[in-house]
């Protein structure tokens, strides 16, 4: 494809420190990489004054030190590298496989029931269609990094809870919207959740403190309660890499 | 000359040990953090000449007490409290010698809501991405309380006599307003046209700041922008100053603590050199919000650092001319930042 043009991005101030790039290339897979391929740039190129960037589906917010540099020469340092990413290039030519072993409904069975009823389903037809894919890792959000992932293929969205639970332990799996993620810190929450993972995913010893990017692909593996009393405590690792290894550091 | 020591904490109603915040937190879905009140944190920094961003003691609303077991130089900003050393009311806001042993008490914050404590040589404290500042999305962090022990990387002998309340010091500090009414800078948020035809309430009438409000976010109730378009918003990174109008009847500010995705569309900004001012707003109080450019908002930060780099340079002439200098590692500004230690979590 040819390189993104002015035309494809929508470029927003956000007061004196930030920005926002928008891309509108009118296809989700497509403004996803442009903004990750963006993000990534930013942070190769270490130009004075540019802080950090934060991508997500379709755009990425640059944070800037307004004492550093000016939103015109941010916004002209974006331009140009924009010019140098092809929409048509994957994000990652060798992502990684991450194997998420859940075990379904158990002490969140009311919730699954739940997604049922709202999706027309029955609860074994939601485990299924949410085993079926193989997710990518959109962006990383709150809490602690979670992967924020498209979600699995239902009729209609899923409502968020209309009062959020003041907390979710870590390890959730769950639900909102078209979108789908897992929880790496225990904490407040709205999503709907169908499970929980038994695996540690944050380590505050390490950088980055997840052991995926966006762009990295993450499955789901049914397991029953015996094997989420062994799995338990065990850090997520890349499938084929190495066995599960105790995760250190990490928040029960 | 130097050596470290500790301070023992004697009540900490809530407190907390902090820094500017983690600029690199964001890029991995945790929030920037820090300090609510930066300049008030710097200027903390500054006068007992460390770097602007070394681990600082944050207090909330409510009193504050500790021993020092060794010398310190220490410096009391932000929200205006009573500062007592042994019972003898001190200055906030300029350089204050304790002694070894010698009780320091923060009490009756008459306005604002946060203090800072700021020791020469500043606390040994885990780093989490370079940063000390609490995070409670994952659980890190030191929360003070009584029988807290914070170690002190260097010890200072008296500085100013540290029995009178006779200031050497005519250090031309700046400091903050903190009065009923805040008048609050903003400019144009990237979604502001969502809100056609009712963005301007924004700027008719004040809001009040709610209960509710804390580092992540304030809330406050007024008159409401309404949205006007329905379209689903994808979750988008938000800046720290964001004003957002979810459902429900008040408005929201996000503050340094906010989570780095959300859904809402941003009506507008609210100033970096604004924030610090929320960053010291109660519960009850109003806020005005006042419309600004963008490369207003810029030049005003640009002036409010420059005025930090010169309090910097009158404290360095200050302690120089009091043949400080070397002791307070002034003439050798260097790194003296550590490695992380063993993570330690609230």
């Amino acid at each position: 494809m040819s390189p993104v043009s002015e035309r494809d991005v929508r470029v927003s101030e956000c007061g004196p420190a930030a920005l926002r790039v928008s891309a509108r290339l009118g296809d989700r897979e497509l403004d996803w990489r442009v903004v990750h391929g963006l993000s990534r740039r930013l942070s190769e190129r270490q130009e004075p004054g540019l802080i950090v960037s934060i991508p997500t589906y379709e755009s990425v917010l640059v944070e800037f030190d307004p004492t550093a540099t000016t939103v015109a020469a941010v916004a002209e340092h974006v331009r140009q590298l924009l010019r140098t990413i092809d929409p048509g290039e994957p994000l990652e030519t060798a992502p990684r496989t991450f194997v998420v072993p859940v075990l379904y409904g158990g002490p969140w069975q009311d919730d699954l029931d739940e997604v049922a009823r709202l999706t027309n389903l029955d609860s074994e037809e939601v485990i299924r269609r949410h085993l079926e894919p193989s997710y990518t890792v959109r962006c990383l959000g709150a809490p602690g990094g979670s992967p924020m992932l498209d979600g699995p293929d239902f009729p209609v969205p899923i409502p968020r809870l209309a009062s959020p639970r003041a907390s979710v332990p870590a390890g959730v799996v769950s639900l909102a919207g078209r979108q789908a993620t897992i929880a790496p810190a225990t904490s407040p929450g709205g999503w709907r959740v169908i499970g929980r993972t038994p695996l540690s995913f944050l380590d505050l010893a390490r950088e980055p403190l997840v052991p995926y990017l966006p762009g990295d692909v993450l499955r789901f593996e049914r397991i029953d309660e015996d094997a989420f009393e062994r799995l338990s405590g065990l850090a997520l690792v890349p499938d084929g890499t190495m066995t599960h290894t105790p995760a250190t550091g990490a928040r029960a | 000359m130097s050596m470290s020591g500790t301070l023992r904490i004697e009540t900490a109603g809530n407190a907390v040990v902090t820094d500017l915040g983690r600029p690199r937190g964001p890029a991995m879905g945790l929030p920037t953090g820090g300090a609510s009140d930066q300049y008030s944190a710097r200027v903390a920094n500054i006068l007992v000449a460390n770097d602007d961003d070394a681990p600082i003691i944050e207090a909330t609303a409510f009193d504050l007490s500790f021993v020092a077991e060794v010398d310190l130089l220490i410096a009391v900003t932000g929200a205006p409290m009573t500062l007592l050393v042994d019972g003898v009311e001190r200055s906030m806001w300029e350089p204050v010698s304790i002694c070894a042993g010698q009780h320091v008490v923060l009490t009756e914050m008459s306005a604002g809501l946060r203090t800072y404590v700021a020791v020469h040589g500043s606390f040994d404290v885990p780093l989490l991405l370079g940063s000390c500042a609490p995070d409670t999305g994952v659980g890190f962090g030191v929360r003070l309380s009584a029988g807290s022990r914070l170690d002190v990387r260097t010890s200072i002998g008296p500085v100013v006599n540290p029995y009178f309340d006779m200031s050497l010091f005519n250090l031309g500090v700046l400091v903050p307003y903190f009065g009923d009414d805040v008048v609050v800078k903003v400019t144009d948020g990237p979604d502001e046209d969502e809100f056609a035809g009712t963005s301007g309430r924004l700027f008719q009438a004040p809001y009040t700041v709610t209960e509710k409000s804390n580092h992540i976010g304030l809330r406050m109730t007024g008159r409401l922008p309404v949205r006007t378009s329905t379209a689903e918003v994808l979750s988008r990174g938000v800046p720290v100053g964001a004003i957002e109008v979810p459902p429900g009847d008040e408005l929201v500010v996000l503050h340094r603590g906010r989570g780095v995705t959300a859904g809402y569309p941003v009506l507008a900004v609210v100033t970096p050199v604004s924030l610090d001012d929320l960053g010291q707003a109660r519960p009850g109080q109003r806020v005005c919000f006042r419309h600004i450019t963008v490369e207003h908002a810029a030049q005003d930060v640009r002036e409010w650092r420059i005025r930090l780099q010169q309090l910097r340079r009158r404290v360095a002439a200050i302690y120089s001319a009091l043949g400080l200098a070397e002791p307070l590692g002034i003439e050798r500004r260097t790194t003296d930042r550590e490695e992380p230690r063993a993570l330690q979590r609230l």
